[in-house]
């Protein structure tokens, strides 16, 4: 389905985006055509763009990674998809039939300090309308996939920045979405939460789900994407397969290539 | 369903916060401490508990309304639980009155549990139960739910510090208004007589559900008891529809 997302939306309407019957493609799961973002900033409301103009294109069963500088527009990419920000114009078209088969982890969670692991997955449970067997057994079946089964009756302030990471991947996962968006899912992680966390989402593309995440880590995105795309100053100056950005490199590896586009 | 989700985070959130403990902590130690003004009240002893305790639980419950009401909404986003909720398929308004709820739970837990302390009190002293201070614990939950939803209204326009004093402007202008109006209609300034006017329309007239007086025997409770509170209801449903409205048109 298409969702026509412009200028002329009307404001405080961004959960029931307005999508139009006919799928991108096929095999699209997300297009993106000339995706604006201006913002006031200050006392005098001084307007700065950041978002200038972003085409991207996400097929279905992707792991897509949107990489770039601080500042480039991902993560306001990724909240215009949402419905957590409103573009100035442009069209965000979604493959799914809205945010109750999307799944999102926000960069830098942070969870509600007073509820356990299992009462958080619960919460967001309820808040897909999941029957209350269902949510159990999903809640069972997500806490294993992550690891998190013994910490389950834990309060997530007792939990470390490697579990708060994993419990945020849970909670996305747990509607079984079969879109993904993972802002920064490796930060601040030490090598094993990072080892974990690339083990979900190479699970994830084996059983079909697209995941797009956004990543500052190159090595991890060359070992796990199969498309990416480059952004920096709002546009998505280049994006393709990550064969074709190694063929592409001149040094053979991601990060020369990155190097190579951010700097032309 | 997405409504009692949020209803019943919320509860859970306020009800563990130990913030709460102590505030309740210390409206039962001024409800005890109403037995020593009753001690030195010469045959006043049961008017002077009643009194003191009813103002007590006000003061107490106005305190939890105002400052836990104006950081529900502006917590979230500041630590930004927003991009959580709202990344799944909840609207602002299931979020605005998923929150009111839940803290409206709290707020009659802890206000049941301090009337009842006290009408238990009361019935200790004077030998009898006096229904009437239920009917007043009653109202003064009305009350602070007006409270709450205007704080939450202006939370959403404005700081967490900055809601709280509102809303206890808010409470104090409508425990006056009514008096301010009567005053006004006894001078001969028109321009003070149509300013209290405006305020007596603007802000929610809490004074007319107040039974404190009625309690202690002052005055009876009046036949428009009802068409108040439907008025104080009709008030809190409007101002929590205005913050869903301006919380609507806010982006993350």
């Amino acid at each position: 389905m298409r969702a026509a997302v412009t200028s002329a939306r009307a404001p405080g309407r961004e959960h029931d985006v307005t999508l139009t019957a006919d799928r991108p493609t096929t095999t699209r799961m997300l297009e993106v055509a000339g995706l604006h973002k201006t913002v006031a900033v200050g006392f005098r409301r001084r307007k700065v763009d950041i978002l200038k103009g972003v085409d991207l294109e996400v097929n279905d069963g992707d792991v897509f990674g949107l990489l770039g500088p601080n500042g480039a527009g991902k993560t306001t990419t990724l909240k215009v998809v949402l419905g957590l920000m409103r573009p100035t114009s442009g069209t965000v078209a979604l493959g799914v039939a809205g945010l109750s088969e999307l799944g999102y982890l926000p960069e830098n969670p942070y969870f509600y300090d007073y509820l356990t692991g299992a009462e958080f997955l619960r919460l967001c449970g309820r808040l897909f309308s999941m029957d209350a067997h269902e949510r159990e057994r999903r809640i069972a079946t997500i806490l294993d996939d992550v690891g998190l089964q013994p910490a389950a009756g834990v309060q997530l302030r007792k939990y470390s920045k490697g579990m708060l990471q994993r419990i945020g991947i849970a909670q996305a996962l747990i509607n079984e979405p079969r879109f993904v968006l993972l802002d920064e899912p490796m930060t601040g992680l030490d090598p094993i939460g990072r080892v974990e966390v690339k083990e979900i989402i190479q699970r994830l593309h084996e059983r079909g789900t697209t995941v797009l995440f956004n990543s500052h880590v190159l090595s991890d995105v060359a070992a796990l994407c199969t498309r990416i795309a480059i952004m920096r100053d709002g546009r998505a100056i280049w994006q393709g397969t990550v064969d074709e950005a190694l063929a592409a490199s001149p040094a053979g590896d991601l990060e020369s290539f990155f190097m190579k586009v951010v700097r032309s | 369903m997405r409504v009692a989700a949020v209803a019943l985070n919320t509860f859970r959130e306020t009800i563990r916060d130990r913030i709460l403990g102590v505030i309740i902590l210390f409206a039962l130690a001024m409800i005890v401490a109403s037995l020593w003004l009753a001690s030195i009240s010469l045959g006043q002893e049961d008017r002077m508990i009643k009194d003191f305790g009813l103002a007590a639980i006000s003061v107490f419950g106005l305190i939890v309304a105002a400052f836990v009401a104006a950081s529900l909404v502006r917590k979230e986003v500041e630590k930004r639980t927003v991009f959580i909720i709202f990344s799944k398929p909840v609207s602002r308004s299931e979020f605005i009155w998923g929150k009111f709820l839940g803290l409206a739970a709290t707020m009659l837990t802890v206000l049941t549990g301090m009337t009842v302390f006290l009408f238990a009190l009361a019935w200790m002293v004077a030998g009898s139960p006096s229904g009437s201070l239920l009917l007043a614990g009653l109202l003064i939950f009305l009350q602070l739910l007006v409270v709450m939803a205007m704080t939450m209204l202006f939370s959403t326009m404005t700081s967490a510090i900055l809601a709280s004093v509102w809303g206890i402007c808010v409470y104090a202008a409508g425990q006056l208004s009514h008096n301010v109006l009567s005053l006004s209609r006894l001078g001969h300034s028109e321009v003070t007589h149509v300013l209290s006017t405006a305020v007596f329309f603007v802000v929610p007239n809490l004074s007319a559900v107040d039974l404190r007086a009625a309690v202690v025997g002052e005055a009876g409770h009046g036949t428009t008891l009802l068409a108040w509170c439907a008025y104080l209801v009709a008030y809190l449903v409007i101002a929590l529809f205005a913050a869903t409205w301006i919380f609507a048109r806010k982006e993350f």
